[in-house]
């Protein structure tokens, strides 16, 4: 109990889930880039929130969006 | 038939003619198999997010089209030897589409079934309150 945690966690949600977007296109750089951060991997489910069947659709987009050039694998 | 989206880089430096006629190319390629062609769109110029060919951007064309696998297979065929294409992507779109159209089908079935079910809702509550629900108290 003497080492309890001040601070209050929020929940995270999936992004997906709020804002009702069906479908994730592999086209919307906005949107994938948003779940790519800066050494170009995919972010974990733990960190962005988003739930399991969106994040499946979410890496498929990412991976067809990186084969077309619109996000990159790496960063050099 | 299936939707399939397609998807291909040009050199950027190849004249805005060329990519048109590329561009018609394929559309013949994929009338005179039988497929349709639903929408083109010349995305224009953008920035690769890594080098090809040495290339750091290039021309961004899709085609939404109506075509069977012979036909995808052609005209992929048709890409990769075309020197001014530097990549190409092939999407298949219709399960995508049809899992859509599923969800929005349910979402428009529970969202009629809620509005009547407030409104039965609001019916008992215009009832009388039954007597029995006090006397357990």
């Amino acid at each position: 109990m003497a080492t309890q945690k001040q601070y209050y966690r929020r929940k995270k949600v999936c992004k997906f889930c709020v804002e009702r977007i069906d479908s994730i296109n592999y086209k919307d750089v906005k949107l994938l880039s948003q779940f790519v951060p800066e050494r170009a991997k995919i972010m974990p489910r733990r960190i962005s929130g988003v739930c399991t069947p969106h994040q499946r659709q979410l890496s498929d987009a990412i991976k067809k969006a990186r084969n077309i050039a619109l996000l990159p694998f790496t960063s050099e | 038939m299936r939707n399939y989206e397609i998807m291909f880089i040009v050199n950027p430096n190849t004249p805005e003619e060329e990519v048109d006629k590329i561009n018609s190319q394929v559309e013949g390629v994929i009338t005179s198999g039988g497929g349709q062609v639903q929408k083109t769109e010349k995305m224009g110029k953008r920035k690769l997010a890594y080098e090809i060919d040495r290339h750091r951007e290039g021309h961004y064309v899709l085609f939404v089209v109506t075509a069977n696998g012979d036909i995808v297979r052609e005209v992929e065929r048709r890409l990769r030897v075309m020197d001014p294409v530097i990549k190409y992507i092939t999407v298949r779109t219709d399960e995508d589409t049809k899992r859509l159209d599923k969800v929005k089908a349910f979402r428009q079935r529970r969202a009629t079934r809620r509005s009547t079910q407030q409104r039965s809702a609001a019916a008992v509550a215009e009832l009388p309150e039954e007597p029995g629900e006090e006397e357990e108290m």
